[in-house]
């Protein structure tokens, strides 16, 4: 039996939200805490396309030759997809600016354990 | 004049874009960012209050000749009243909110630029961003548009903590950004849950569909999205558990930085408060899970305060706990406590922003915030110390500061709500702060001077004291004039309570 795709994608999300939570908090290299974090969103963001899927739908665009009715009751809701594209752009942004600072503590403490960079009484 | 509200966002994010460009190019950059500054608190008198529709895509409802062409079942249906883009609302509390923040700004920058003769063009750009992404938030009608201007705000905070380069920003700033990087992806689910739910962002949309039943008040999905959006705001707000990375954060800016980084926290909490208060205002695990935050930051934030050595710390510290009084009011849910939340949120930026700039005084001068190593700088300024203590008094509510006003409006609410416990711990809080504040400057002023005190600089900025001087006339005329900013708030919450 196919599982339906909506609710795979569901799963997927979650699942990728609690591997990235379970690296956020339990690994101790930098960079596979930065990826954990990567996956959080990555599962933020597949949540938010499962919403707005359709089984069988169309790409809501409304082209000529279509009735209104059809349109109305087979498109697929657009917005979720918009936000996604916008919180796509802030996850980059946030990666890039994370993995700056990675490598700039890298060259300071020659490590990428957590421990020690941001284990140590900074204050 | 609708059109000038979407001003307040675009006209700061053109000034950072140009400044980044100008980097370098001190003179001009000075001039430009001043007149922004200057501009932003004009263009909030000016532009009218309402609502400004991106785009001109009003609902539905308002465009009879779409509407004529919709099928009838869609043209009858509660869905023609909802927002098809992103909506932009202007009401009298954001006009005093955005105005205090171009005061902040242009204090602060001024500040800035007496000290420094070298001015950062990326500093002044993560400034300027910032004050967009606050401005935005507080605007915006849309809580997708407010995550996205979160997210941003929060970036431009990091920035700000690196460009203060103090020891330990680097980690500090990493360690922010690894609990945003859970914060805001939590926040973006229960928007999602939220959207699942309803079928919109616009929160007035959201707020119509409670209402009116489309959705289930309390389905499960709702309150998973509310548990969510709840989480983002402790981070964004820096409540506990979020407190102490705070705290650290405005330790480790520069006072201006500091100043700057508390009025897009306390701009981030209110706007995000705000809306919780709008959706999920009518569930009662609300108040209580509010008030139960608001009650750990006070009494966590002040007993932090209260060992600490350093004063930079010891003021991060009690501008956390001074957000949880914000929360407190929130939490108590009604409109004289709404009121008195907004009121102390006002006067936080303001006196806040005061003792980072004025304490930031002390630190220029010796180049140390370690209490223990000062003493007996009274002699050097005393117009300062004076004024510093006023604005110690007006943090710890004594009056006729504007402190005093809004925790007294506090205190009565709670009262009224028939919660004299909360009340009770206001008052105590409020006195383990004047008691940590006048402990801290006895060390700074009156003890005697050490004798290995040794001096940095040799006098301190006079637009510094311009500064701590504007804000403190601004903390007086409010504390003995509460009406002139607590009618335009009472105003607005009559609307929503």
């Amino acid at each position: 039996m196919v599982m339906d795709i909506q609710l795979a994608s569901l799963f997927t999300a979650g699942a990728l939200i609690i591997i990235g939570l379970y690296a956020a908090i339990f690994l101790d290299n930098i960079v596979k805490k930065v990826i954990g974090l990567n996956f959080i969103e990555d599962g933020a963001n597949l949540f938010l396309i499962a919403l707005g899927y359709k089984f069988g739908g169309v790409v809501p665009i409304y082209l000529p030759g279509m009735s209104r009715s059809w349109f109305y009751a087979n498109s697929a809701y657009p917005l979720p997809h918009a936000l996604v594209l916008t919180s796509i752009v802030i996850g980059a942004s946030t990666l890039a600016v994370m993995l700056a600072l990675v490598m700039v503590l890298y060259k300071k403490y020659h490590t990428l354990s957590t421990k020690v960079i941001l284990g140590e009484d900074h204050e | 004049m609708n059109e000038l509200i979407p001003l307040m966002v675009i006209v700061p994010i053109i000034c950072a874009l140009l400044l980044n460009l100008l980097h370098g190019k001190d003179k001009i950059s000075r001039i430009i960012a001043l007149i922004v500054a200057i501009v932003i608190p004009i263009i909030a008198i000016v532009a009218n209050t309402g609502l400004h529709y991106f785009g001109g895509y009003t609902p539905l409802a308002f465009n009879g000749t779409l509407l004529g062409t919709l099928p009838t079942a869609l043209a009858n249906s509660n869905i023609v009243f909802f927002h098809p883009a992103i909506t932009y609302s202007l009401v009298a509390m954001k006009k005093i909110f955005i105005f205090v923040l171009g005061i902040v700004i242009f204090l602060s920058l001024f500040t800035y630029f007496n000290k420094y003769k070298k001015i950062s063009g990326p500093f002044m750009f993560l400034v300027f961003m910032g004050t967009a992404a606050v401005s935005a938030m507080l605007l915006t009608d849309d809580i997708f548009n407010m995550y996205i201007f979160f997210e941003i705000a929060a970036l431009t905070q990091t920035g700000i903590i690196l460009a203060s380069d103090s020891e330990g920003s680097t980690e500090t700033a990493l360690k922010y950004m690894i609990l945003g990087s859970i914060g805001g992806p939590i926040l973006l689910l229960g928007i999602g849950f939220i959207l699942g739910a309803v079928g919109s962002v616009n929160i007035s949309d959201i707020v119509y569909a409670i209402k009116t039943n489309m959705v289930d008040p309390y389905s499960p999905v709702l309150l998973i999205g509310f548990a969510m959006i709840f989480f983002g705001w402790l981070y964004s707000s820096g409540l506990p558990p979020f407190n102490t990375i705070k705290s650290l954060i405005y330790s480790k800016g520069t006072p201006e930085a500091s100043a700057i980084l508390t009025t897009f926290s306390v701009f981030t909490m209110v706007a995000l408060g705000i809306a919780m208060f709008r959706i999920f205002g009518y569930l009662s695990v609300y108040k209580i899970i509010i008030i139960l935050f608001a009650l750990l930051a006070m009494v966590l934030g002040v007993s932090m305060a209260v060992v600490q050595t350093d004063f930079r710390k010891m003021l991060g510290f009690l501008a956390v706990g001074e957000l949880g009084f914000i929360a407190l009011g929130f939490g108590i849910g009604t409109k004289i406590s709404m009121t008195a939340g907004l009121f102390q949120a006002f006067n936080d930026i303001v006196i806040t922003s005061l003792l980072f700039i004025g304490f930031g005084t002390i630190y220029y001068l010796t180049g140390t915030s370690d209490t223990r190593k000062l003493g007996g700088l009274i002699s050097l300024n005393p117009k300062v110390a004076i004024m510093l203590l006023f604005g110690g008094f007006a943090l710890a509510g004594v009056p006729p500061f504007n402190g005093f006003q809004s925790k007294l409006m506090l205190v009565q609410s709670a009262l009224n709500a028939g919660y004299p416990e909360l009340a009770i711990i206001v008052v105590l809080v409020s006195i383990v702060v004047f008691m940590t504040f006048v402990k801290a400057f006895h060390s700074i002023y009156l003890k005697p001077k050490p004798e290995n005190l040794k001096f940095v600089h040799k006098e301190i900025p006079s637009l510094a004291i311009f500064s701590v001087a504007i804000l403190l006339i601004i903390c007086l005329i409010v504390g003995i004039y509460p009406r002139i900013v607590t009618y335009g708030f009472a105003q607005y919450l009559g609307g929503l309570i």
